[in-house]
């Protein structure tokens, strides 16, 4: 099967410093894999430039067949990045709904505004997704109303009114009270369960044993382990998986 | 329910909780201060009128107003009010453009648009509103340049004002953090979108309490324009014919409290305005 994500020899800079060092990976349709790591390790620098969040350096990216190259300008490479940005939906670890649009605004702006869609229409998939989400009864309500819990699960159903092929999740659950990141992670489980392309910044080890086809470890910018979550857990290789995997399982973070 | 409930304190009431026995008396000390406070306002109010009511009092003789005066006049400077009007909305209104560009010039990464947008701004705020209107009104006919009084005065207090109200927007965009952008740019949306339909809404609902205070004190400083004698405004007539008749006491009363009315009307109207846009707030 071939892959709708490929990343070939990924770098990226912040100035001097180097924070993706030739990262090359593959997503299969249908795959989840989470991507651990300690803060730092350049996890979620990698996931904001499979959508151009941020600029990669160097390397190219191929989501669903739209490949792109670093370091080229203009027009056709706006276009191309805005056709990847319609493929991925993402989620933010800080939500950010739009606090002056109510639950059902927020969901429908990206499809009536960006893809131009019949606001009927747009409605009744952004209710459909809301309902999926288990949130329909909030739709007129404005975010400052709902729980974190809620907003993230308002976020996951805005991002999938886009209909993309792959969803990005940015440490969903980690600006989360404890006690509100089941409720997430229930969602994003059924996500998955519904055959989405997902790849998953988080620190929820449970999340990855569980749902997770693969898990990628990163630290200090590489890709140090890339294996199935059975074989990870039980087995690593690379001592720093291990120290890291340690440190969940005594309860620190 | 009964209505002796809460007249009488001996009557046992439904079971509240400790919290909300605390919300209560801290709502009643609120009301309480509210409705103290309006008694005293009234009560200054009456010494106001009465100081100005020709009314003996312990040998103390009052201020008398001539009535007469003011019963003749009182249409004569109310016809100003629509030009009071019309000079701050057309200045309000042109305050708010240059504001808005002033405001996205101190954002940009170019430096002549950064530049332009701060020296504009400091020039302004440099030098006098009253030389400033002076200067569209007097000066520049001299360069061939020949505005009347009322265009003059909008042109000069809506710079004015504009580059005041320049900071207000500067805060108001700055107050829509990354990640708003950022959720609009994973959606999709090119920069321009991103800007018109989510960034400046949530400005903008920053800027308008400030916005509103600012058409609050222009309809004030819309006096000013009086100056050049050819704007029609409250202030206007009320030095005119407080000067021809020598009245200029009742004229310059009539007109403070014409003014006054306008800010309470203005000041309660904002007061909505903020209520509503209050919903959906982060």
């Amino acid at each position: 099967m071939a892959p709708i994500i490929r990343i070939s020899d990924l770098d990226k800079y912040f100035g001097q410093l180097h924070v993706l060092k030739q990262i090359s990976m593959d997503v299969l349709p249908r795959e989840v894999v989470c991507i651990i790591g300690r803060s730092g390790s350049g996890k979620s620098t990698l996931l904001r430039c499979i959508n151009f969040l941020e600029e990669p350096s160097f390397g190219t990216i191929e989501v669903d067949g739209l490949k792109v190259e670093t370091g080229t300008k203009g027009r056709e490479r706006r276009q191309l990045v805005h056709d990847v940005r319609l493929k991925t939906g993402m989620v933010f670890q800080e939500f950010n709904l739009f606090p002056h649009m109510t639950v059902l605004e927020n969901v429908i702006e990206g499809p009536v505004t960006v893809k131009g869609m019949d606001r009927v229409k747009a409605i009744e998939l952004a209710e459909q997704n809301l309902d999926s989400v288990g949130l329909l009864f909030k739709k007129d309500e404005y975010p400052n109303r709902l729980s974190g819990g809620q907003k993230q699960r308002v976020a996951i159903a805005r991002a999938l009114t886009m209909e993309p092929k792959v969803m990005l999740f940015d440490e969903p659950t980690s600006a989360l009270d404890p006690e509100l990141i089941g409720e997430v992670l229930n969602v994003m489980k059924k996500v998955a369960k519904d055959g989405m392309t997902m790849l998953v910044v988080t620190h929820e080890m449970g999340f990855a044993r569980e749902v997770a086809d693969r898990v990628l470890v990163m630290a200090d910018g590489e890709m140090i382990e890339d294996s199935k979550p059975e074989k990870l857990f039980s087995n690593p290789t690379d001592p720093r998986t291990k120290a890291l995997i340690d440190r969940y399982r005594t309860g620190g973070n | 329910m009964n209505p002796t409930n809460s007249t009488t304190a001996h009557v046992p009431k439904p079971q509240l909780s400790q919290a909300e026995l605390l919300y209560e008396a801290q709502q009643r000390q609120a009301r309480n201060f509210r409705r103290n406070v309006g008694l005293s306002w009234g009560i200054l109010l009456l010494v106001l009128i009465y100081l100005f009511s020709g009314q003996n009092f312990l040998g103390i003789k009052t201020i008398s107003l001539d009535y007469e005066f003011i019963q003749n006049n009182m249409s004569f400077i109310a016809r100003g009010i629509g030009q009071t009007f019309l000079v701050s909305a057309l200045s309000i209104t042109l305050a708010i453009v240059l504001a808005l560009f002033a405001a996205l010039g101190r954002l940009s990464k170019i430096p002549p648009v950064y530049a332009l947008s701060t020296f504009y701004v400091s020039l302004i705020r440099g030098t006098p509103l009253y030389l400033q209107i002076f200067f569209f009104f007097l000066a520049l006919p001299q360069l061939g340049i020949i505005l009347t009084g009322l265009w003059a005065g909008v042109l000069a207090l809506g710079l004015n004002y504009g580059a005041y109200m320049s900071e207000i927007f500067r805060a108001g965009l700055a107050s829509v953090g990354k990640g708003q952008r950022e959720a609009a740019i994973a959606i999709g949306m090119t920069p321009r979108q991103t800007m018109q339909r989510i960034v400046l809404p949530q400005a903008l609902r920053f800027a308008i309490p400030p916005i509103g205070n600012d058409f609050i004190a222009m309809t004030k400083d819309s006096a000013l324009v009086s100056a050049t004698g050819f704007v029609h405004e409250i202030m206007w007539r009320a030095t005119r014919v407080g000067r021809a008749q020598f009245h200029s006491l009742e004229a310059l009363i009539m007109a403070a409290i014409f003014y006054w009315l306008i800010t309470l009307v203005l000041s309660y109207i904002q007061s909505i305005i903020e209520t509503r846009l209050s919903r959906g707030e982060r």
